[in-house]
């Protein structure tokens, strides 16, 4: 039917098909399990939403290995507004530079999102990891266009309940603690096939490993 | 070279109004109030100054009326003087005349020239929101006459200053009308007829006053001229001609101070890391500070730092001047952008940082530097400043790994004793500061909302406490 390979030839026209193969570059998340499921690792230049509660599960610790190799490479990673103050000898002994983490306090949502913006921006960042509370709609699609303008992987902590809601993020993770596993679930994937029914279950002892010599 | 502000007290408000402004006036407030000086619109309406208010007020339709402060414009000829250090050492600002001299003699060779010095001062000056006259001649008193005139010659020699004097006007002399006259009442008309007369017999006739004017003219006498100093820490003003209410409006003001600013730091090749603002209101005044990591002059980059730092401050009231006072100046090093751009990312690298801090305060931002402390409350400390912090040690204490790689601290708060939990290690330390003694066992238990709570239990009391959360 040549009509028919005519109209698919048109630009705004979308194949399912063709968007399998993973374009996005990504960092490998140190975890095998997980990198299989992410199809490559935590993917850089995008929003990634880990969703869940309570903070303290061992949903920081899934990032580290990347964290890790992010200062091995000079990159700066930011936290802003975590619920606890990091205790850097731990972040250390997990590999990570003291001297590259910078904890940022905001007053405001707001003020929370300006500084997320900025440091998305900014050409040395390696990872922001940002909790935010009330956060959606057009201030997350302003953090999509300036996590676009870098490649830093960008993190945004969201309560449970934000998982009913759209977002434009690229991924998002539903993530709860599990007994002795974290267990994750991944809920949107731009441009993949989402093995919907298998949450990946990570193993909490495994992620205590260390990397400090 | 002289550099004549006819129009000094002018300059120093800053129009905030329409496009289109109406007339404004400035009146000095004597006992029979006069018009110092009008804008565009006051003078094409026939207001000229010395002019007495009433009268001004006659031909004028609703003008604004301001007063003349001399102590402003006084600060702003010594503003511009140390602004115009950076073409000449010997600058003498001359108060009374609204006026500044430069010795340019020395500083010819480097700017290329007499029109192409002319030229820099005058943009500079026009840049910053000034209008100069500029005369320049080998001699300060035909400097001055000239600017005074607006005269095109430029005379470099004795004879060429003779020449250029010959025709002027008698008007065109600094000297008292009663001395016009009575040299008019004598049958002169021209400065040259003047020249040509015995200067023993004028003094004879009028006093010292006339044949010392020629002989500086000339340059037969030298004239001396005190050198100006420039104050150790600048402060700029500019005051508004109508109240402003929002913060928006004090960007472009702001510029303007900034610019000066620059300029002065140029003239001393310093750079400032601090500023001062301070938004003048009617009762009160609002002062707002900014530090950057490193010093600095460029107005583009103080400007947008203040821009953010502006856009979150409400106004207590509307501000009707604002006055930039610049800390400490300090050397700068790297602030003269190379040959070859911006090597590297190290300042914009800074920039970002303090432009983070301009909105969300100096203790916003921090880092963590590890001690050598075991215990891990006190295992690091916290780092707001800019500058780099001081080196940490190259690795975690054993002590320190002894308590596990936990990721978030908690302030210490007891809690009950865990129904099962994974020994962790150890940790003994503080016991060579006195009553500190501390010996605790580490673990991790598992909380019913399913978090990984870091605890150790208090060997000398047996209690249990959280820590953190291995997170």
């Amino acid at each position: 039917m040549p009509g028919l390979e005519e109209l698919l030839t048109h630009p705004g026209i979308w194949r399912g098909r063709e968007a399998g193969s993973p374009t996005v570059p990504t960092r490998p998340s140190g975890l095998a399990q997980l990198d299989q499921a992410l199809q490559g690792g935590w993917p850089r230049g995008q929003l990634t939403e880990l969703i869940g509660g309570p903070f303290g599960s061992g949903e920081t610790r899934i990032l580290l290995p990347m964290l890790a190799t992010c200062t091995r490479d000079q990159r700066r990673v930011v936290l802003v507004g975590p619920p606890a103050t990091p205790w850097i000898p731990g972040w250390r002994q997990m590999g990570v530079d003291p001297e590259l983490v910078l904890m940022i306090r905001t007053a405001t949502e707001e003020d929370a999102v300006w500084s997320c913006e900025q440091i998305l921006r900014q050409p040395g960042t390696g990872a922001l990891l940002a909790w935010l509370r009330g956060t959606d709609g057009a201030p997350l699609r302003r953090l999509r266009l300036a996590a676009s303008a870098g490649d830093a992987c960008a993190f945004l902590y969201r309560p449970p309940a934000a998982a009913q809601q759209p977002s434009p993020a690229h991924l998002r993770i539903r993530w709860q603690g599990d007994g002795d596993h974290l267990r994750l679930e991944v809920i949107k994937q731009a441009g993949g096939w989402l093995p919907r029914n298998q949450p990946v279950m990570i193993p909490r002892n495994l992620l205590n490993h260390r990397c400090d010599p | 070279m002289a550099v004549w502000l006819p129009h000094l007290a002018l300059d120093t408000l800053v129009q905030t109004g329409s496009a289109q402004p109406g007339p404004l006036i400035i009146v000095e407030d004597a006992a029979r109030p006069r018009v110092h000086d009008g804008n565009r619109a006051a003078r094409r309406a026939g207001v000229r100054p010395g002019m007495a208010l009433a009268e001004a007020l006659a031909v004028l339709n609703a003008p604004v009326v301001v007063d003349y402060e001399p102590e402003t414009v006084q600060q702003h000829l010594q503003t511009l003087s140390t602004v115009l250090l950076q073409f000449s050492d010997h600058v003498c600002p001359e108060p009374g005349q609204q006026r500044i001299l430069l010795e340019t003699g020395r500083s010819l060779r480097l700017f290329r020239g007499l029109e192409a010095l002319e030229q820099r001062v005058g943009d500079t000056l026009r840049q910053l929101g000034y209008s100069p006259r500029i005369g320049g001649a080998r001699t300060p008193a035909m400097a001055r006459l000239l600017a005074g005139l607006g005269h095109p010659e430029r005379p470099r020699d004795r004879d060429g200053l003779r020449r250029v004097l010959t025709p002027l006007p008698l008007a065109a002399l600094p000297l008292p009308a009663a001395d016009i006259a009575a040299l008019r009442g004598i049958g002169m008309t021209r400065i040259g007829e003047l020249l040509r007369l015995p200067r023993g017999d004028l003094a004879l006739r009028y006093g010292t006053r006339l044949p010392r004017l020629l002989d500086h003219l000339l340059g037969d006498v030298p004239e001396a001229m005190p050198r100006f100093q420039p104050p150790e820490n600048p402060s700029f003003q500019l005051e508004f001609d109508q109240e402003v209410r929002s913060t928006g409006a004090l960007r472009f003001p702001l510029k303007r101070l900034l610019l000066q600013l620059e300029q002065v730091l140029r003239a001393w090749h310093r750079g400032v890391q601090g500023l001062e603002l301070q938004l003048l209101h009617r009762e009160a005044e609002t002062r707002l500070n900014l530090e950057r990591s490193h010093p600095g002059s460029r107005a583009e980059e103080w400007l947008e730092l203040w821009s953010i730092r502006l856009s979150r401050v409400s106004l207590p009231a509307p501000v009707r001047g604002m006055r930039l006072h610049a800390a400490r100046l300090l050397p700068v090093a790297g602030d003269i952008s190379g040959l070859f751009g911006n090597p590297g990312g190290t300042r914009d690298e800074t920039g970002f940082l303090t432009r983070l801090r301009a909105r969300l305060g100096d203790e916003a931002i921090l880092r963590f530097v590890p001690t050598l402390h075991p215990l891990p409350e006190q295992a690091q400390e916290a780092w707001t400043s800019e500058a780099p912090p001081p080196a940490a040690p190259a690795s975690a204490t054993p002590a320190q790994r002894a308590a596990g790689a936990a990721l978030w601290l908690h302030p210490l708060q007891p809690c009950p004793p865990p129904g099962s939990q994974a020994w962790l290690g150890r940790m003994e330390g503080g016991w060579w500061a006195g009553g500190n003694d501390q010996r605790r066992d580490y673990a991790l238990a598992r909380d019913h909302q399913g978090r990984l709570c870091w605890v150790f239990q208090d060997l000398r009391s047996g209690q249990w406490r959280l820590q953190g959360f291995w997170g």
